[in-house]
């Protein structure tokens, strides 16, 4: 350590007299200003993330009675308060992001496809269709958003936009929980080789239809290829 | 999905068993008087008798016949009393498939209004998480007691008294009438637990009371907020409350009447929001119903004739087997 450097300040006059000492020996900070979204974008990309939250906690919460399996009813129940809270920090970070103090509650969907997405995934009704319901948000839309929020929190910038980095790391940890039961859910629904066939083709549809539109963002396939 | 949903659409498992409504609307409504509560109990006695084939409460039906309600409703919970237990069971069992409702009630209320302020749908999604927790809850219970899921017929007369089409008058039935009368049969079920000294009962009732005062803060909220600028819709929402409360009385069985099974919890919703004023008036219509005496001397007439014609089907299945 160098007996000449003083903290804080840069000029002679600005300097402090008392000497450096150990905690001023902190590994340097490696992270560059750059990153690939800049403030208004991340705003739309906040906005669309919380339109797909939003709608995911609403269909969820509507499904409810009209599932019979007392286990999934009830453990929806902790799924959509979760989701609401990840709609609800997306939403607090539209005014950090220059959208306005009355921005908290603006969703967005990307596109009309991602509209046509998420009204596909609520459509099942009958209460012999726990299999098709719970495939759209645990095989589909959770995973896609997961997917879609870590590139997101490796891409955008470390240092300017920690905010939105901490708030996706907290929404990523807990739907990893909700994938992970409404996973163990559907591999016990479908126990026979036709209902394992039923969960398959509907993850191919919603599948099909979610890469169509472009994902949560409507720009899956620029950002798959800007990747490879 | 569509929106709004009717009662009878409400899934369950194969372990459930529905029960006509009817028979709620009868006993919510019926007036003072001992021969208009036998007639109207006779008329559903066949329903009755079907809803509860094949499950616990049909030993109460064999002793007590069709008015066995009467009896479980209007007397306090008490472990000494014959058949203390399975009543005991009834009332917990109530209790579990009322959570499912509220359950299902505030979940879907997510879904039936989807321009509703953002803050409302954080409310009901908290209370969906709470109330999914409750069933899990009340599940445990009853098996703690020694029962199970289905061991009685469900009535989803609470999904349909209190899930209106309207936000403020949903919010109005099920979240303070309903929920203000969960206080009232908490209360009521922590003393029980007290008394039997049943230490995980009463923790967990407890745990459920407090979250039943936040969820009649939010009704409360959200009445004011949906009927803002509005007398007349304010009117109407109350007046609905009012009928919810009045069917959820069970003819005075909750009441602040010397005689009532259970006592409306003044404490508990003064804490929730309720004001004085509101609480009068509850005490005033939930005691309008017919008198305790009325409605055990109507179980006693119903207990006769079932007994009776018990008696006469006997000798007859016997005159015929002799013959």
């Amino acid at each position: 350590m160098s007996e000449q450097r003083m903290y804080p300040g840069m000029s002679p006059d600005e300097k402090t007299t008392f000497a450096p000492y150990s905690a001023f020996d902190i590994p340097a900070d490696l992270r560059e200003l750059s990153g690939r979204y800049d403030v208004e974008s991340m705003a739309r990309r906040c906005r669309n993330f919380r339109y797909a939250e939003e709608w995911m906690m609403m269909m969820l919460g509507g499904w409810v009675a009209t599932i019979p399996e007392l286990p999934v009813k009830t453990g929806l129940g902790k799924v959509i308060w979760e989701t609401a809270q990840a709609a609800d920090v997306l939403g607090s970070r539209l005014p950090e992001l220059r959208c306005g103090k009355k921005a908290v509650d603006a969703s967005e969907s990307a596109n009309e496809g991602f509209a046509a997405v998420i009204q596909s995934i609520s459509e099942p009704e009958r209460p012999d269709l726990t299999i098709e319901k719970l495939v759209g948000p645990f095989d589909v839309l959770m995973p896609h958003l997961v997917d879609v929020y870590e590139r997101t929190m490796r891409e955008t910038d470390q240092i300017c936009d920690a905010p939105t980095i901490e708030l996706l790391d907290e929404i990523v940890r807990k739907h990893r929980r909700h994938i992970a039961w409404g996973q163990e859910v559907l591999d016990r629904l479908c126990d026979t080789d036709a209902l394992r066939e039923r969960r398959r083709a509907r993850v191919a549809k919603l599948n099909d239809e979610l890469i169509g539109c472009g994902g949560v963002t409507g720009t899956l396939g620029e950002e798959t290829a800007a990747l490879n | 999905m569509k929106r709004f949903l009717h009662h009878e659409e409400l899934a369950r498992d194969s372990r459930f068993i529905r029960q006509d409504n009817a028979q709620s609307t009868v006993l919510a409504t019926m007036p003072d008087d001992v021969d208009t509560i036998v007639n109207a109990f006779e008329q559903f006695t066949p329903m009755i008798e079907e809803s509860v084939r094949g499950t616990a409460a049909e030993a109460l039906f064999e002793a007590y016949g069709p008015g066995f309600a009467l009896t479980i409703l209007n007397e306090p919970i008490d472990p000494d009393a014959p058949a203390g237990l399975t009543r005991l069971l009834l009332r917990m069992h109530g209790i579990f498939v009322g959570e499912v409702q509220a359950l299902e009630g505030a979940a879907r209320s997510l879904w039936d209004f989807p321009d509703a302020p953002w803050e409302f749908k954080m409310n009901m999604a908290r209370q969906a998480w709470d109330e999914g927790r409750h069933v899990q809850i009340f599940e445990k219970l009853l098996t703690h007691l020694g029962g199970a899921v289905g061991m009685f017929p469900e009535s989803t007369f609470l999904f349909e008294a209190a899930c209106s089409d309207d936000p403020a008058m949903r919010v109005a039935g099920v979240n303070r009438a309903l929920e203000g009368l969960a206080c009232d049969v908490f209360r009521d079920m922590i003393k029980y637990a007290d008394k039997t000294g049943d230490e995980k009962m009463r923790q967990a009732v407890d745990y459920v009371l407090a979250d039943e005062l936040t969820h009649v803060r939010f009704g409360s909220e959200w009445v004011r907020e949906f009927t803002k600028d509005d007398p007349e819709h304010l009117k109407r929402t109350q007046e609905y409350r009012r009928s919810v409360d009045k069917q959820f009385s069970f003819g005075g069985a909750r009441s602040d009447r010397e005689d009532a099974a259970i006592p409306i919890a003044w404490e508990d919703r003064i804490e929730a929001g309720f004001t004085e004023e509101e609480l009068k008036d509850l005490a005033t219509l939930s005691g309008e119903g017919p008198t305790k005496k009325t409605l055990l001397e109507a179980a006693r007439i119903l207990r006769e004739n079932h007994l009776e014609k018990r008696r006469t089907k006997e000798s007859a299945a016997t005159e015929e087997a002799r013959s």
